[in-house]
């Protein structure tokens, strides 16, 4: 017995590997660590195999990749992970859901920190799906062959902000209950889909049978919705999500998993350990990262849903804020419907409209410099549209800075004014016709060096024009109350002179704030909707060209009309209000 | 694998750790354990002082098993599941002396919360597993930390009752509240709600004046329908905002302070604000508690009641009056003339940009001071004039383009009827000032 001696680690490590046991479980021989067994290692193995054996280092770089295709995967597995223990305590009934969430905050083992970790996780996702498609199209890794590989990359967008969406009812509480009615009640301006849409009564739409009837399984979110919602998010939802997912990994690895371009004589390097290890610390920080939100800050709850009290304001998701937003600038199904409908299409378009071959995986402004600038446009203009709904918008929507309090109460938004259809009519055709013929018409290269200057001076000259108009035909005019009292202002919509009387009204000063927003305006116009494409599209083909410069025109045009309402009260452009067509 | 990534995947599996050590941790420390461990603890001192005391053998072996039960017992969540109510109540996880399953005698000789035994013996006729505590007590039941049990939280619209609040719940089954012992706040702020008239102006339940809400579910009232600005002002912090602050602030402050309307018209058309009088010249500071006392028992909670809970009365008579005056004060009582006339018709009361005499500010407006006025009233037009009222229009403004005044007499042509409206009649002509005969 004195001679007994308990085997080293590497002893006992190499008794169990050699077993039989372990033989038949794992594959492959004892592990020793030789290029042939690294290979094996994600050949072997179901879950690893789809990595090749080997890649570029280039491809791997954190700087190159941001790691937020993984991460927004990894948060998918852990929501999955999460939401599935929740599942064990919360039952979709409305007399039954607000207390299951009382008692995972209270008394359910580790139910505050599952919670906690699945809603920090979902609002993650959101923002790293985003940040994903930020770098690829930063990176070009769109461009051919991966176009189809962009177009699932959107869809998995539009499922994962769904997915975050139909979530948001469950706890049935106050917020949950009005973020969700704002949500679906745009789906009710649906044009022919929706009641209260433009060209619905040709289909019979009634409360009662349009798509928001659908949707909410009534005409008021209730007991139905929550069901609806519970098995879209728990079950079918994620259940597309995952199919899609598939679809999405299968193209990355088939074609040839990173666009990183190719250079002599390139190094690779094995996928294990060096890819895997990167995967692994990328989804162990980022679990760090929702443990720590989750630990420092509860997941909210308020008081219980009751669909006779409207909290004011009733805000959306925060990542719909943006959309709400949109409703102060334009009708329902144009904020709500188009445009969210127009912004997916639009992405979904972009590979099949750039066709510029340069730069691709990696970043290069300088080769597509007008790409950058329109996307990068386009998604300043989504967070600016969330930020300004998220911390510029209180009770009944008004206006509020930062540094004032929301208890405060504001006067009544100045009476907004619509532009005669005589002048917006021809002006909105000017826009689209104009801008896009303006860029293709001039022919020769520009030197910025001068245009710019010019396009500034006359962006001024335009702000002055302006100011004198609106000295001889409008300020000089006594508010509209004071010289028509007997007529009611609605009624006087359509005659000219109202229209200037209501610009008296809705905009009676035109001081330095508004002379500064129209030189803005006029000159952000000319650069990102002349300029711009003038300078580096004008001579793609005709109908690639149009695509590209119409969803130029729509993005410049929504920021128009902003400043349009924020600035100068117009509150419609053009207006045929028997068809739901206002602008 | 560069340095960085090592670095990174020792400390980053480090903090995973780390973390999941700490959750463990955390959810295992919750906050109510403590609580339950120390009452263990207190019962188990108690029984050793026993112990020292007692000699004989058997009552020895006897208290230090006890002892030991006591020392060792597992921490747990205890709760009451009111199935009647649909309550699931689980203040005895930390008030265990409270729990008749645990303290069979429902007494015990702790003197501090949450250790000691249910004041009074409430508890014997009202069982807690039956009626559990958040009925009477309000806050959450479910939450089991102090401060979201308590339910002074954002997410909590009725936090925990205090006295002498606390008697509204029994207005809420007892419908004889009024002569029941220990409601007597509550019975008192029924008295001055009829007192002060404020049945003149507040309906409850339908029955009353149409000028001003309906106080029938005012204890519910949600804090989304009550501007904030309002409780800030008055400088409640969150937690107290609810509707309890709400019915006091209307008692204790000039409701036109915290309700100012826009009678200028900055925002749009001029607004009047609260036509609620100054009553807090008026009410002492324990009459106040007392009327919001009554009024939180007026909850929608009672409609969800289960019938057998409920301790009806039958209807009181109408006390025997000897003369017809007798009658009318009793008649311009019971209506809530009072709201707006005064308390025994003394003085009109405030009504905002109302002409009144010696004006010189919209506020100084006044409802009429009756017996500075009935006297020029002959029998018929007072009768016309309390059938048809004096709809707000036809008030003269102290301002003509300033709001309209807040207060205004409704028609009680379907209310006051019959002998009693002559009564009431006779009795506003008896106090009308005589004016000098000629």
């Amino acid at each position: 017995m004195k001679d007994f001696k308990l085997p080293s680690p590497e002893e006992i490590k190499k008794i169990v590997t050699d077993s039989p046991i372990w033989r038949s479980v794992f594959r492959g021989g004892v592990w020793k660590d030789t290029p042939r067994d690294r290979a094996a290692h994600i050949i072997g193995n179901v879950w690893l195999h789809l990595h090749p054996v080997r890649t570029r280092l280039r491809g791997l770089r954190f700087i190159y990749s941001w790691g937020m295709g993984g991460i927004s995967f990894w948060l998918f597995l852990l929501l999955t992970l999460s939401g599935v223990l929740l599942m064990f305590y919360y039952r979709p009934a409305v007399d039954l859901a607000y207390r299951d969430m009382k008692d995972l905050q209270f008394v359910v083992s580790y139910g505050w920190l599952w919670r906690n970790m699945h809603r920090w996780a979902a609002h993650a996702m959101v923002v790293t799906v985003i940040l994903h498609m930020i770098r690829v199209f930063l990176t070009g890794s769109y461009k051919p062959p991966r176009e189809f590989n962009w177009v699932l990359g959107v869809v998995l967008l539009t499922l994962t902000l769904f997915l975050s969406f139909t979530g948001y009812l469950l706890p049935w509480d106050q917020l949950a209950l009005w973020a969700v009615t704002v949500g679906t009640n745009m789906a009710g301006a649906t044009p022919l889909l929706g009641n209260e849409g433009p060209f619905s009564s040709l289909l019979g739409m009634r409360i009662n049978n349009d798509v928001r009837f659908a949707l909410l399984g009534g005409t008021a979110v209730g007991e139905a919705t929550l069901i609806r919602f519970y098995v879209l998010h728990c079950v079918f939802v994620p259940f597309v999500v995952g199919a899609m997912l598939m679809l999405h990994f299968w193209r990355v690895r088939k074609d040839s998993f990173s666009a990183a371009p190719y250079s002599a004589n390139e190094e690779k390097v094995e996928v294990w350990p060096n890819l895997i290890v990167r995967e692994y610390l990328a989804a162990a920080l980022t679990t760090v990262a929702i443990l720590v939100w989750a630990f420092m800050v509860n997941a909210p709850l308020e008081g219980a849903a009751n669909p006779t009290v409207t909290p004011n304001p009733s805000k959306a998701p925060w990542y719909f804020l943006g959309l709400q937003e949109l409703l102060v600038y334009f009708d329902p199904w144009i904020a709500g419907v188009l445009l969210p409908n127009l912004i997916i299409v639009g992405l979904c378009a972009i590979p099949y409209i750039d066709n510029n071959p340069k730069g691709v995986g990696y970043y290069a402004y300088k080769e597509r410099p007008f790409a950058w600038t329109m996307f990068l446009l386009g998604v300043t203009m989504w967070f600016v549209l969330i930020a300004i709904g998220t911390w510029f918008r209180g009770p009944s929507w008004a206006w509020y800075w930062p540094w004032e309090s929301m208890l405060t109460h504001k006067p009544l938004p100045p009476r907004t004014w619509n532009v005669p259809n005589l002048l917006g009519g021809p002006a909105l055709l000017a826009y689209f016709a104009g801008g896009l013929a303006l860029p293709r018409l001039l022919k020769k290269d520009l030197d910025w060096k001068v245009v710019i200057p010019a396009v500034a001076l006359f962006s001024v000259a335009v702000a002055i024009a302006v100011k004198i108009a609106h000295a001889v035909f409008i300020s000089n005019l006594p508010p509209l109350a004071q010289m028509l009292p007997h007529l009611d202002p609605a009624s006087l919509k359509y005659g000219f002179v109202s229209t200037l009387l209501g610009i008296g009204d809705g905009m009676p000063h035109f001081g330095i704030g508004s002379f500064v927003l129209v030189s803005i305006f006029v000159f952000l116009l000319s650069f990102f909707g002349v300029l711009m494409p003038q300078r580096y599209i004008r001579n793609m083909e005709l109908l690639r060209y149009v695509a590209a410069m119409l969803l130029v025109l729509l993005t410049l045009g929504v920021l128009m009309k902003m400043g349009a309402r924020l600035g100068f009260n117009i509150k419609y452009v053009f207006s045929i209000p028997q068809v739901n067509f206002n602008i | 694998m560069s340095p960085t990534i090592k670095k990174l995947f020792v400390w980053g599996n480090v903090a995973l750790v780390v973390l999941l050590v700490l959750s463990v941790i955390r959810d295992q420390s919750g906050e109510w354990k403590k609580y339950q461990k120390t009452y263990y603890q207190l019962e188990a001192k108690e029984l050793e002082t026993k112990l020292a005391a007692t000699t004989d053998e058997t009552e020895k072996e006897s208290l230090k098993k006890q002892i030991r039960a006591k020392e060792h017992a597992g921490l747990e969540i205890k709760q009451f599941i009111v199935k009647d109510l649909g309550r699931i109540d689980r203040c005895v996880t930390c008030h265990v002396g409270m729990d008749p399953l645990f303290n069979p005698t429902l007494t015990n000789n702790f003197t501090e919360q949450p250790y000691k035994a249910h004041p009074g013996d409430f508890l014997k006729t009202h069982s807690p597993t039956k009626y559990g505590c958040t009925v009477c007590h309000q806050g959450q039941g479910l939450a089991t930390t102090v401060k979201d049990a308590h339910g002074f939280v954002e997410a909590w619209e009725k936090p925990m009752l205090g006295h002498p609040f606390i008697q509204a719940s029994c207005a809420k089954c007892h419908q004889n509240f009024e002569s029941l012992p220990g409601a007597e706040v509550a019975a008192d702020g029924r008295g001055l709600f009829v007192k002060n008239g404020c049945y003149g102006c507040h309906a409850v339940k339908g029955w009353g004046g149409v000028i001003s809400e309906d106080l029938g579910e005012v204890a519910d009232k949600p804090l989304a329908r009550i501007d904030p600005a309002a409780f800030a002002a008055n400088g409640l912090p969150r937690e107290r905002w609810s509707a309890q602050s709400w019915i006091t602030l209307h008692l204790t402050k000039d409701p036109m302070s915290f309700v100012p309307g826009d009678p200028e018209g900055h925002m749009s058309a001029p607004i009047s604000p609260s036509g609620m009088p100054p009553f807090y010249l008026e009410l002492k500071e324990d009459e106040a508690k007392a009327i919001t006392t009554y009024l939180l028992s007026l909850t929608a909670e009672k409609e969800s009641l289960p019938h057998k809970f409920f301790v009806d009365v039958p209807v009181k008579p109408e006390p025997a009056f000897k003369s017809a005056t007798e009658h009318g004060k009793f008649v311009f009582q019971k209506f809530g003339c009072a709201g707006c006339h005064g308390v025994e018709a003394k003085a009109g009361r405030r009504n905002f940009n109302a002409l009144g005499p010696n004006q010189t500010k919209m506020e100084d407006g006044r409802e009429p001071t009756l017996p500075d006025t009935v006297g020029t009233f002959t029998r018929d037009e007072l009768r016309a004039k309390i059938q048809n009222g004096v709809p707000s229009v036809s008030i003269n403004k102290f301002k003509t383009d300033g709001p309209t005044p807040p207060l205004y007499m409704p028609s009680w042509k379907e209310k006051i009827k019959g002998q009693e409206l002559e009564d009431l009649i006779s009795y506003l002509l008896s106090i009308a000032k005589k004016t000098e005969e000629w």
